[in-house]
């Protein structure tokens, strides 16, 4: 039972490795199978690990732990007939909790082992009768879940196979025994019986069908999501629904964490680095030669300044959008970028992308600079009366755009100047390469000074880009 | 498998209740995680935002349970010439000073370069002995006899090199020193670290620790807390600064008022000697409660309007 709870809290995204599935184990041997709360606080305790692990472990605990459904007013009557229920559950002292507790009990001898401990599901196909005419809620749970895992419900991916998989779950737990009870019965003229029972098998099929539905409901949770995830890395930006932003900001959000912790670790790395044999020797000539001050080689790591220019016009706002979200996640490993939107004038928006939530920040930046057609001379000419002369051979710029400039003047003298004083110019284009050039694309004569050109258009493209950025800025 | 549940339960409701005598106010997830840390022989790594009480946690239950407490402060750049032991290495030079002539001695009658250096090495391990070993934090808590509770205090602001550092300790609760060999510790101590978020904790460490989320507190739980904190305030005025404190907590704040910050400013209520909450004291001392100038800005507008739902929501 627990592999099979560890199982759905991966598919729920909350990371399991083995040794925590131990844990889970040896804390289940400490805790006891009783108190459901305390069950749920201390898996929680050693399962989940993040704030919103937590929040995804407490959601599929409630969905596998199912509370036991109130007790028709009928159990009430003695059931002695039944010896495997625990004293405690007819006193009416026992708390909820402690039926949730025998339920869950019962729940796990009767998965996994498939009834080796002396359980109530002992037997099952002779005893399904008896179960519905005692309305032992436990016993049926135990033999439903069992049936469920012979029925392989772990393996139902689909709601299409919904129907089947009850289907096969009653089979196996006894239906064409319950039905010749029921028909035997009716035939001997016990109708009470026969109704009650046709009662039971109804309320039967209709927990099988809840069973399942959840099975499969907390199995696929995440399956979606997965495949839209990487569907989505690879979309055109530009074609993107309003319904996948939420999706797509949390990629972006993995996407860049990944990246800063791949390259903040290899900067750390290259501070140290081997002894400097030259230079200790040089610094240790006035101590006669004796080797007391040690020099170190140091590999001097440049975090890269960027200088980002993004146009917001139209259908590059999209692709700029999310370029700029991600650059800004990226925070912590490029501090000192400054970026700048246009469409006509340019304009700085660094600070408050750093302050403000992305999606408000573009808004407002499209509404200050968006809207009106493209004017890449214009915008060049602000880009460079703002940050030129602060532009030196540490300084990588990226442009962002589909150069196209309403054939008007694209720019080219002012980037020409900026390509001398930068280390790099970069230019990322959304547009296919097949179309740079024709009509008003002056792909070719900006180009010219540009250090890299490459098209970018979806995230897969922004990360490739971004990585390559700090990769290349030590 | 019915004993084992219900000793668990007896264990944690006794948990709790010794915190609570001890004024720190729990709820059943942070006793059975103390529980759990207990039986499992397991660190304990709490998180939560800042001032909800996670240093106090690893306080009251040394306390509780009767141990020392051995504190770790993590910072950037944390080592473990700091963290877990050091050579005296004063005292090495000092020693081998004092000792000068004891080694001329021993020395003499050594004829060849060979022998002192063999004569040497005899008495080599005489200097990294345990006796010019300076425990820091670590160590004392692994050699300590009767166990202690060990707080690693905001693991977060510590390098990820301390942090991979501090695994064989977590895991094993030994540690090795080149010199003498590896250490064990005699009783393993109850491990308590904790953490703000500031940086991820490496999933290493996680996976080896038990994790507990001290969110901040809802009303009645800090109702409570505040009940054994600041004793002197009476029922209303509590429950409306609790109220207050909810409803600024509600607002878009850089850094919402934890719960230590809600008692001192109970302890400055009851230090001026206020009956009531009223716009202008709460105006004049919102800084104890807020720590950013934008916040405090934001929250002044804004107190006429929320003392007036809170005090009506108390009055009911």
């Amino acid at each position: 039972m627990i592999a099979d709870f560890i199982r759905i809290l991966r598919a729920a995204d909350v990371r399991v490795s083995p040794a925590e599935a131990i844990d889970a184990v040896a804390v289940i041997e400490a805790i006891g199978l009783q108190d459901r709360s305390l069950l749920k606080h201390a898996l929680s305790h050693s399962l989940a690990k993040t704030e919103a692990e937590k929040f995804a472990f407490d959601e599929c605990f409630e969905s596998y732990f199912v509370p036991p459904r109130e007790q028709p007013p009928q159990a009430e009557q003695p059931s002695d007939t039944n010896d495997e229920a625990p004293a405690d559950e007819q006193s009416e002292a026992a708390a909820e909790d402690d039926q949730a507790g025998d339920e869950e009990n019962l729940d796990q001898q009767g998965l996994p082992a498939g009834g080796g401990e002396a359980s109530a599901a002992d037997g099952p196909p002779a005893s399904l009768t008896q179960m519905i005419e005692t309305n032992d809620q436990a016993a049926l749970q135990a033999a439903m879940a069992e049936a469920a895992s012979a029925a392989g419900v772990q393996e139902a991916r689909l709601f299409t196979q919904q129907g089947m998989f009850s289907r096969r779950i009653i089979e196996a737990m006894g239906l064409d025994d319950l039905d010749a009870s029921i028909r035997q019965a009716r035939d001997g003229g016990d109708a009470e019986r026969a109704e009650k029972l046709q009662q039971g098998r109804a309320q039967l099929f209709e927990d099988i069908h809840d069973f399942v539905e959840r099975q499969i409901a907390m199995r696929t949770k995440n399956a979606g999501r997965l495949l839209r995830e990487g569907a989505l890395s690879r979309i055109r930006l530009s074609n993107l629904d309003r319904s996948d932003m939420n999706i797509m900001r949390n990629l972006i959000r993995k996407l860049a964490k990944r990246l800063a912790s791949r390259h903040s670790r290899r900067r750390r790395k290259a501070q140290r680095g081997m002894l400097d044999v030259r230079q200790t020797l040089r610094r240790n000539l006035s101590f006669d030669g004796a080797l007391f001050n040690l020099a170190w080689r140091r590999t001097k790591v440049e975090r890269p300044k960027l200088i980002v220019l993004c146009d917001v016009s139209g259908s590059v706002a999209a692709v700029s959008r999310f370029f700029l979200m991600f650059l800004y996640s990226l925070d912590e490993v490029m501090p000192r970028t400054r970026s700048f939107v246009f469409s006509n004038r340019a304009g700085e928006i660094s600070d408050m992308m750093r302050e403000g939530d992305v999606e408000q920040v573009m808004e407002q930046a499209l509404r200050a600079y968006g809207g009106g057609s493209t004017d890449y001379g214009q915008a060049m000419q602000d880009l460079a009366e703002a940050v030129l002369d602060k532009v030196d051979h540490r300084t990588t710029l990226m442009i962002l755009g589909d150069a196209r400039s309403n054939f008007g003047d694209p720019g080219h003298k002012v980037l020409k100047e900026f390509h001398e004083r930068a280390r790099r110019v970069i230019w990322l284009n959304p547009e296919p390469e097949a179309t740079w050039n024709g009509g008003d694309s002056e792909m070719k004569r900006l180009g010219a000074y540009c250090t890299q050109v490459q098209v970018c258009h979806s995230i897969r493209h922004v990360e490739r880009v971004l990585d390559d950025l700090l990769r290349q800025s030590v | 498998m019915n004993e084992i549940g219900k000793s668990a339960r007896d264990a944690i409701d006794a948990i709790q209740s010794g915190y609570e005598q001890l004024g720190y106010v729990s709820d059943e997830q942070i006793a059975t995680a103390l529980f759990l840390a207990q039986t499992l022989e397991k660190p304990l790594l709490v998180e939560g935002p800042p001032g909800v009480g996670k240093t106090e946690l690893a306080k009251a239950t040394a306390s509780f349970l009767g141990l020392d407490m051995i504190r770790l402060q993590c910072y950037e750049g944390l080592d473990e010439a700091k963290a877990l032991y050091e050579w005296q290495y004063g005292k090495q030079l000092l020693y081998t000073q004092v000792l000068k002539e004891k080694l001329g001695d021993l020395m003499q009658g050594a004829n060849t370069l060979d022998e002192s250096m063999g004569r040497l090495n005899d008495f080599e391990d005489v200097f990294f002995s345990e006796q010019f070993l300076q425990s820091r934090p670590l160590l004392q808590a692994l050699r300590a006899d009767e166990g202690v509770v060990l707080l690693i205090d905001e693991i977060d602001k510590s390098d990820d090199e301390f942090e991979a550092f501090l695994l064989e300790i977590l895991s094993d609760y030994q540690i090795s020193i080149p010199e003498l060999g590896t250490i064990k510790a005699k009783k393993p101590p109850l491990v308590f670290l904790t953490s703000n978020n500031t940086r991820e904790i490496g999933d290493a460490l996680k996976r080896r620790c038990l994790h507990l989320y001290i969110a901040f507190p809802d009303a009645p739980r800090e109702n409570a807390i505040l009940q054994a904190r600041v004793p002197e305030l009476d029922n209303k005025l509590r429950t409306h600064i609790v109220d207050f404190v909810q409803a600024v907590r509600q607002m878009d704040l850089k850094k919402p008022p934890a719960v230590s910050e809600t008692i001192d400013w109970a302890r400055a209520i009851v230090l001026l000697n206020m009956q009531v909450l009223d716009a202008d004291f709460v105006r004049n001392t919102l800084n104890v409660l807020l720590k950013f100038k934008s916040d405090i800005d934001n929250v002044e507008t804004e107190v006429t309007r929320l003392l007036r739902e809170t005090e009506s929501a108390a009055a009911r």
